[in-house]
């Protein structure tokens, strides 16, 4: 084991292999907020890359509703449960240690790898999901967490802000493209990589041998075993398109299909610049912006230690102490901030679903203020500021405003654009 | 108190001794090919040997060893146990021919499902037959090994039968599968990936390493192989023509070379390093024809034995006659 730096964390952890960073580092962020789990991400990636023989049951992107769904069942639950046999009651966070460098404090607890040590297993705890686990991908969709300890009945209060006393929320899930993946320590042939360009992780179709360390490894259940051809398959980031060789944008990055095809537009993804083992500094850049800068987005269960790479924003009804077991530490700070906007935030918020190339950077021409009110005892001003998010060759991409404009139809159109009834 | 201490003192000396003179042995064992301890002997079957039925009575004229096997405990993933393959092995009409028996109380042929894992054997050659072995475990880089595994899920899917999720779950309803017949949407397949090609004709692999982690699947396959399980133990024949073109083992009659064994239970999900292994034995290509004697111990081996053996008893009566005598005296 090595000794590598997880800046989730705040600190150095043990890895299977030393620390080597990608060039540029495939990050997204997902608003939680604002899905409606129409599964559009899911089914668009199922009909681009998993419509095949032996992939029936696979879904490379899913959205389970918690707490209490899960794709496999159960799966973090698992997981939580193993790392707490291993280290029990120790899973907690010193966030006296916050800094820029540590934004969430420092982890105490034991990570996959470091649990796997003292549990005498090979090189991170796991599992390996039966088939009933990988059923039903969507069970408990829309099932709520009601009163503690009655079951079956919604609780009287149940809608009162700041937190739901019957709530759930939805979770969007694709794999991490994880810094230290918990799959690529695992594999004993070394067949699975992360590519040095963007870092995303990819199993060597030609190289593996489906001996399923990968998907017992991977904390988040993302490698995908597949019968028919006996080896194993995850998520490719849809890497083709990220690279810019599908040939819709001429060679112009842009994002996976399940971000791409977002209808709730939650879902925002693009590249950061790797220097030195850390993401460099690039506050324009909006991955950038929302992960380190405005700390509004989070890594899902980020004490796994794997360092994933797709952020949430977190739903902001839901009790906080869950919330802080998913999210980590930064949850109270990031809700308060998504609350809250600042005027920069809410232009860069509009970037969401504005375009399909890779935004590497923005800019916001201000606009005039358009409210200036109070809620909930708090100053609300907001500015009709429009965002130009710049895409891979340094083109204007995407031309948005915060105030959605408004179009009246022009009654000359009526009798030839609309429905027939 | 004293009496007693170095009486102990004995007693660890003659275990120490005992201790590096097995490793002593265990190293003479990886080192050298003349010390290779058990020799299987292949000789010459005047009936032909049917390869798909692995029981077959021509077998019984092939001399049986007992090859000690133990878990893999090198590298990650480790596993495997004891237990015991019995081996014979014969020739005929050009052809080797090795047959591995050992006990499994469960018949696992499937990786259908994601917790499935296939039963499996392998026999291991040194690629260059000379005076040093390769490490037992996958070969070294500057001496590399031929592989040839067997998995029961292969065997299931040898031929037409690829394990589709028909075949696991009769009453799955899929309406479509599209753009079905093209190579890409399997990539694994597509890519020559040896253990996702649906026109296997074989159920055992012709494969080559160089270290840990470095199993490939060589440019030819030309090794036949089938196994048959009842009533708790699996029977596995592997063959192939003794010599033949390219960069494998060759076997030729009179000559020897050196051989290893590994098994796989699927039941207790072992699969790559998670094996029960032995170390390399001599495999001699006799001219003689089979009658159902010979093979097992080596006359050296047999010697080797019998001087170890002797030193344990000497040291043990030695240390017996010790205590006794102590106790006497304090009695």
């Amino acid at each position: 084991m090595a000794k590598v730096h997880n800046w989730q964390l705040g600190r150095e952890m043990e890895y299977r292999f030393p620390e080597v960073h990608p060039n540029r580092q495939f990050v997204a962020v997902f608003n939680t907020n604002r899905c409606i789990a129409c599964q559009t991400c899911t089914f668009a990636c199922k009909s681009t890359w998993t419509f095949s023989r032996g992939q029936e049951y696979m879904w490379w992107n899913n959205v389970e509703t918690k707490p209490y769904g899960g794709y496999p069942h159960h799966w973090d639950i698992k997981l939580l449960q193993m790392l707490n046999d291993a280290n029990p009651g120790g899973q907690t966070w010193d966030t006296s240690s916050q800094s820029d460098d540590a934004p969430y404090g420092e982890f105490k607890g034991m990570t996959i790898f470091e649990a796997a040590k003292k549990e005498g297993k090979d090189n991170a705890i796991g599992y390996i999901p039966t088939d009933e686990e990988w059923t039903s991908p969507n069970l408990y969709e829309d099932t709520a967490k009601g009163k503690p300890g009655v079951p079956g009945e919604y609780h009287p209060e149940g809608a009162q802000l700041p937190e739901h006393n019957t709530w759930f929320f939805y979770l969007q899930r694709i794999c991490n493209h994880c810094t230290y993946p918990g799959c690529v320590s695992a594999c004993p042939r070394s067949a699975i990589y992360k590519r040095p360009e963007d870092g995303i992780v990819l199993i060597d179709q030609e190289r593996c041998r489906g001996y399923r360390k990968c998907v017992e490894q991977c904390p988040y259940k993302k490698s995908m075993y597949r019968p028919n051809q006996q080896v194993s398959e995850k998520c490719i980031g849809c890497y083709p398109r990220v690279e810019g060789t599908d040939p819709l944008t001429n060679g112009i990055p842009m994002e996976p299909r399940c971000v791409a095809t977002c209808v709730g537009k939650i879902r925002l993804q693009g590249l950061v610049d790797i220097e030195d083992g850390h993401w460099a500094e690039a506050p324009t850049n909006p991955l950038y912006f929302l992960v380190r800068k405005e700390q509004v987005a989070l890594p899902l269960y980020p004490q796994f230690g794997t360092e994933p790479n797709v952020y949430y924003i977190p739903p902001r009804w839901v009790p906080r102490q869950y919330l802080r077991q998913l999210f980590g530490p930064g949850v109270d700070a990031a809700i308060e901030r998504y609350t809250n906007p600042s005027r920069e935030l809410q232009a860069v918020l509009q970037l969401f679903r504005a375009t399909q190339k890779i935004i590497f950077r923005y800019e916001i021409e201000e606009g005039e203020e358009i409210l200036d009110t109070e809620i909930n005892g708090r100053r609300v001003q907001l500015f009709n500021d429009t965002i130009i998010g710049f895409d891979g060759s340094g083109n204007e991409a995407a031309r948005i405003s915060v105030e959605e404009p408004f179009h009246i139809r022009n009654g000359d159109f009526a009798g030839q654009f609309q429905n027939s009834i | 108190m004293g009496t007693l201490s170095s009486s102990r003192r004995l007693s660890t000396g003659i275990l120490a001794l005992v201790l590096v003179g097995a490793a002593v042995l265990t190293l003479l064992d990886l080192r050298l090919a003349s010390s290779q301890t058990i020799t299987l002997v292949a000789k010459r079957s005047e009936n032909a040997i049917p390869l798909d039925d692995p029981s077959a009575d021509v077998w019984d004229k092939g001399a049986p060893i007992q090859v000690p096997l133990s878990g893999q405990n090198v590298v990650a993933p480790k596993g495997g146990d004891q237990g015991t393959v019995t081996a014979r092995a014969l020739h005929h009409d050009g052809k080797l021919y090795i047959r591995l028996e050992w006990n499994d109380e469960s018949e696992d042929a499937s990786t259908g499902r994601q917790n499935d894992f296939t039963d499996a054997a392998a026999v291991q050659f040194p690629v260059e037959h000379g005076e040093s072995v390769p490490a037992f475990c996958m070969g070294n880089p500057e001496a590399p090994v031929n592989i040839w595994q067997w998995k029961a899920s292969w065997q299931t899917g040898t031929g037409a039968s690829v394990l589709d999720v028909q075949d696991v779950y009769p009453n799955v309803d899929v309406d479509l599968y599209p753009f079905e017949d093209e190579a890409e949407f399997y990539p694994a397949s597509a890519s020559g990936n040896i253990v996702a090609r649906a026109d296997r004709t074989s159920a055992a692999d012709n494969l080559l390493a160089g270290s840990f982690g470095t199993l490939r699947a060589a440019e030819d396959q030309m090794v036949n192989g089938m196994g048959s399980w009842d009533d708790g133990k699996w029977r596995v024949v592997f063959s192939r023509d003794l010599e033949v073109a390219g960069e494998y083992a060759q076997f030729s009659e009179g000559d020897s070379t050196n051989v290893a064994f590994a098994v796989w239970d699927g039941a207790r999900a072992e699969r790559d390093g998670i094996k029960s292994v032995s170390q390399f034995m001599t495999l001699e290509i006799s001219p003689e024809i089979a009658t159902g004697g010979g093979g097992g111990l080596s006359g050296e081996a047999v010697g080797l034995f019998v001087v170890v053996g002797l030193v344990v008893i000497v040291g043990l009566a030695a240390a017996g006659s010790y205590l006794l005598y102590t106790r006497r005296q304090t009695a």
